[in-house]
């Protein structure tokens, strides 16, 4: 595909427009500088084909984020009638409810220089990253069908955070809806040692500061002030998520042939929203969506165990707290304005990020007047962004933005450029303390592996899907 | 991590995830060296890995690719939920839709063995086997 594909639609959203059997154009959001990467792979293809899926409803959407993903692209964004439309674990994703909590604390940058690798340290030692590296909830399956329940409030429950924890996560960290026997024995025994782990590959817990505030307003709203110490914890439902979508997969296939829906990509595989194999998954994923709200939840508390070790101060002085959590793989039921009526819709998020206007009943009430958060990662040297969700966002995007910055080389070229070099040392000298449980992670993570995440968020913004309030830069990360 | 890789692999160069080609003159043989290149190109460092205990495995699937999927996926997860590193493969028996093999491996030792990555999944994603004459090829990406 090459840019003349392509409709201009103003400078940040291009068209492909109907062709073959798309039920609706594909729209991508992107600033003209960011096409030829974007064209330089076959998200855009993958954009087109979700616009073939039944019930589809305006456009198969791509944020600028857009990059290759299994079935639909990574950064997709598509909404379906609850009548005529379809569930497709494509547009979720492995990694179910994948997400990112930002938690701000009572200090400042100053009050922590030099105490950096003694927080990472314990930081480490704290939160599991995952396979070979002990859990520290295991859970039996019984327990675990009441965490698939409860989601957070299963973590809060049993002493992990605090009740106000759950009013700053999204769906207050517990969807309705989850049916545990929908879930296979196998994921059940991926789940039960995983629970409070990182897991490996983009995962990360990071220590960083507030570098920038663009929008004073917004910032003050969210407790956010310039050189206050933040954490950033990125990872979603580990095996138990992977393997709910893994058992999924088989299913969908055979059940798209069933229902003669016509893929033009297998991996597209999904079943109407209304039929037992389309409400089977839907109980399986929201299981998987509650199981990522208590990994983090778990992972928050051990966060501020870990800093209250490492600095030796009380809590109430360090004063994490949680500013918002945010899922980025998930489908969900929302309500939506569609050809000027309200109404209900399954909205497919895979690799993006739900971002409400100001005055949604679904965000907290401190951050209402300004709207949703929304928490962009980037990479381990560089920065990462707070948004708010806007009006323009509900009107055009189902109130979606984009999620991170996207890989600029495969893993493969990653190590390429990192062999013979010390990426620890190398961010050490930049200031930013570093530990991963594997060298090679570190070397497939290197910071020049992703795309720059502010050109992600300028098209964002310049688009109007969400408003930047502050830009957040790394002192320490831990890596699975 | 190996100083260097047997020729039978390719990497497939892919943005976000990882992939490989695997080649073998026989077909049993294509699935021991794909679940081979999956434990030291993904995993771990195989030569710290000792065959200290063997494990079978027995699986149908409706076409070889199937196969392939549900070997590899079932060793990944014996690999996570059992914390076990394997090093050897020998595939006993082998039809288009039924194999059996045994993995030879150990418990993971943190202090031995380096866990590089987790496979989320094997993928369906371009998943060929092949034969040319009495070369059998495989191509598999992982979700990492």
């Amino acid at each position: 595909m090459t840019s003349r594909d392509l409709k201009k639609i103003n400078d940040a959203l291009w068209e492909i427009p109907r062709q073959g059997g798309m039920r609706v154009p594909a729209r991508i959001y992107a600033t003209e500088k960011m096409l030829p990467a974007i064209l330089s792979d076959k998200a855009p293809e993958q954009a087109m084909n979700v616009a073939h899926l039944p019930g589809i409803i305006n456009y198969s959407l791509a944020m600028p984020d857009m990059h290759w993903g299994y079935g639909f692209p990574i950064g997709g964004v598509a909404a379906f009638d609850l009548q005529d439309g379809i569930i497709s674990p494509g547009g979720v994703g492995y990694d179910i409810n994948c997400g990112v909590r930002l938690m701000a604390s009572n200090l400042k940058r100053q009050q922590i220089t030099g105490k950096m690798p003694e927080l990472v340290t314990e930081l480490f030692n704290s939160v599991p990253t995952g396979v070979g590296a002990g859990g520290r909830l295991t859970v039996s399956k019984a327990e675990l069908k009441k965490v698939v329940r409860q989601g957070a409030r299963w973590a809060v429950a049993r002493g992990y955070g605090s009740e106000s924890d759950l009013e700053y996560i999204e769906e207050s960290g517990c969807v309705d809806g989850c049916d545990p026997a929908a879930v296979s024995a196998h994921a059940y025994a991926r789940g039960s040692k995983q629970l409070g782990t990182l897991g490996s590959g983009n995962h990360f817990l990071e220590v960083g500061y507030v570098a920038e505030i663009y929008n004073p307003k917004a910032a003050a709203a969210l407790g956010l002030f310039l050189d206050q110490i933040t954490v950033i914890i990125h990872c979603g439902s580990r095996g138990f998520g992977y393997q709910v979508c893994d058992d999924s997969l088989g299913i969908m296939d055979k059940a798209g042939r069933k229902y003669g829906i016509s893929l033009p990509d297998r991996q597209l595989a999904c079943a109407p929203i209304s039929s037992p194999e389309g409400q089977q998954y839907l109980g399986a994923m929201r299981c998987a969506i509650n199981y990522a709200f208590a990994n983090r939840q778990a992972i928050a508390h051990f966060t501020r165990m870990a800093f209250e070790r490492a600095l030796a101060m009380p809590p109430e002085e360090i004063g994490l707290r949680t500013v918002y959590e945010v899922a980025h793989n998930i489908a969900k039921f929302e309500t939506h304005l569609v050809n000027g009526e309200r109404k209900k819709v399954c909205v497919h998020r895979k690799g993006a990020t739900r971002a409400f206007a100001p005055g949604s009943n679904e965000i907290p009430a401190a951050y209402r007047e300004v709207g949703q958060p929304v928490l962009i990662p980037g990479d381990m040297g560089r920065y990462s962004y707070v948004l708010v969700g806007t009006e323009q966002a509900m009107q055009y995007t189902f109130g979606s933005t984009c999620h991170g910055a996207g890989r600029a080389l495969s893993r493969t070229k990653a190590k390429k450029q990192a062999r013979g070099r010390n990426i620890g040392r190398e961010l050490q000298d930049r200031g930013i303390y570093v530990i991963g449980k594997s060298r090679r992670t570190l070397d497939e993570e290197i910071p020049e592996a992703y795309k720059d995440v502010s050109h992600v968020v300028d098209a964002c913004a310049r688009a109007g899907i969400s408003r930047k309030v502050a830009q957040l830069r790394p002192l320490g990360c831990i890596k699975g | 991590m190996l100083i260097t890789m047997p020729d039978w692999i390719e990497h497939i160069d892919h943005t976000g995830d990882a992939g490989f080609i695997v080649q073998a003159d026989s077909l049993s043989g294509l699935y021991e060296r794909a679940a081979w290149a999956m434990f030291a190109e993904v995993i771990t460092d195989i030569e710290t890995v000792r065959p200290r205990k063997a494990f079978s495995f027995q699986l149908d699937a409706d076409d070889p690719e199937a196969l392939m999927l549900a070997w590899l996926s079932g060793l990944n997860f014996r690999h996570i939920t059992e914390e076990l590193v394997f090093c050897r493969f020998e595939v006993t028996r082998i039809q288009p839709d039924h194999l059996e093999a045994v993995a030879y491996g150990e418990h993971i030792d943190a202090g031995r063995h380096e866990i590089y990555t987790e496979i989320k999944a094997v993928t369906f994603h371009e998943l060929r086997i092949s034969r040319q004459g009495d070369l059998f090829t495989a191509r598999i990406i992982f979700d990492l």
